[in-house]
């Protein structure tokens, strides 16, 4: 009874997760071009909205975030690329703005960090592996 | 040995608990961001003047004195308050004060520095936010100064108030050296 719960539980954050994920794009904003558009969908979605700082600008609708959006699909029809566009708003926002930190001398603990958890993690539960073994030898 | 161990994850905790602490006492203000443009040039740019029918080009106009470049816009309420502290601001000798008119109204504008004073040297148009985003502007207000080659030296984010006034002069005379 308590699995089947607990499996209800799972599957609603799931579902909810899944509804959470809305998009603020507005239709005057979009680009005849489907192709220019998708671009501009992906690039939008790792840019940190500065008003809200935890969503993408994709999600969000504060007017800093549109005026962004706006920004970027202009950039896209003068034939900028991805890079030269991340480049534009680094250079004014810094990498905060960007929801993926880059791998810099500065990002390298933030980078490595999860997998010497992982590594110690292993450890433990192998050190304890090996201890409840030589407990079962010793009965 | 053993008892290490046993012990050592409390004392982690606690060191934490210390960093955690310390973190939630100290004066900061998480959701402020560091400026990218400090000890920068301005950025270069045009644009059209409220109260005039000239252009302002940057940036040429900022050389030869110490400048202050307040993003404001009648919609938003600190500005209003802060209106108060720049008009003091501007009876400071050697000290430009720009305003940059953020996605606002132009009646408007005229009529709210009609009623309020105008502390402003220029008022510049910044209709689609281009400026403001060229600026790496978030929030209004935000008060940059430059000094007198150009080069940004400092950003606040939020108005002046009494309580920052006096630091934020202080501010502005470093620069001016």
């Amino acid at each position: 009874m308590q699995r089947i719960l607990l499996a209800i539980l799972v599957y609603l954050m799931m579902s909810q997760s899944i509804i959470i994920n809305c998009y603020s794009v507005e239709p005057d904003e979009f680009l005849q071009n489907p192709k220019k558009e998708l671009r501009a969908r992906n690039i939008s979605k790792n840019i940190r909205c500065l008003v809200c700082q935890n969503q993408s600008i994709d999600e969000s609708s504060a007017p800093l975030a549109k005026d962004l959006r706006i920004l970027i699909r202009i950039k896209i029809e003068q034939g900028n690329s991805d890079e030269e566009i991340y480049d534009f708003l680094t250079k004014r926002y810094g990498d905060f703005i960007l929801l993926n930190p880059p791998l810099k001398i500065s990002t390298l603990f933030l980078w490595i960090l999860p997998f010497v958890f992982l590594a110690i993690g292993i450890f433990v539960i192998f050190l304890h592996n090996n201890k409840s073994k030589k407990l079962d030898y010793n009965k | 040995m053993k008892k290490g161990i046993l012990i050592s994850p409390i004392i982690l905790f606690f060191i934490i608990l210390l960093v955690f602490f310390y973190l939630l006492i100290i004066d900061r203000n998480p959701s402020e961001l560091p400026s990218m443009l400090i000890n920068k040039k301005v950025p270069a740019f045009e644009a059209k003047l409220l109260l005039e029918n000239k252009t302002f080009v940057s940036p040429g106009e900022f050389e030869n004195e110490t400048t202050l470049v307040n993003f404001f816009a009648t919609w938003c309420k600190p500005c209003r308050d802060e209106h108060h502290y720049l008009r003091k601001l501007s009876d400071e000798k050697g000290l430009k004060i720009i305003g940059i008119n953020y996605k606002d109204d132009s009646k408007r504008t005229i009529k709210w520095l009609e009623k309020l004073g105008n502390p402003f040297s220029s008022v510049l148009l910044d209709p689609n936010a281009r400026l403001g985003i060229d600026w790496g502007v978030y929030g209004l207000p935000e008060t940059f100064i430059v000094n007198s080659n150009g080069m940004i030296k400092y950003r606040l984010v939020g108005p002046i108030t009494k309580r920052n006034y006096d630091a934020f002069v202080l501010k502005v005379k470093e620069v001016k050296k």
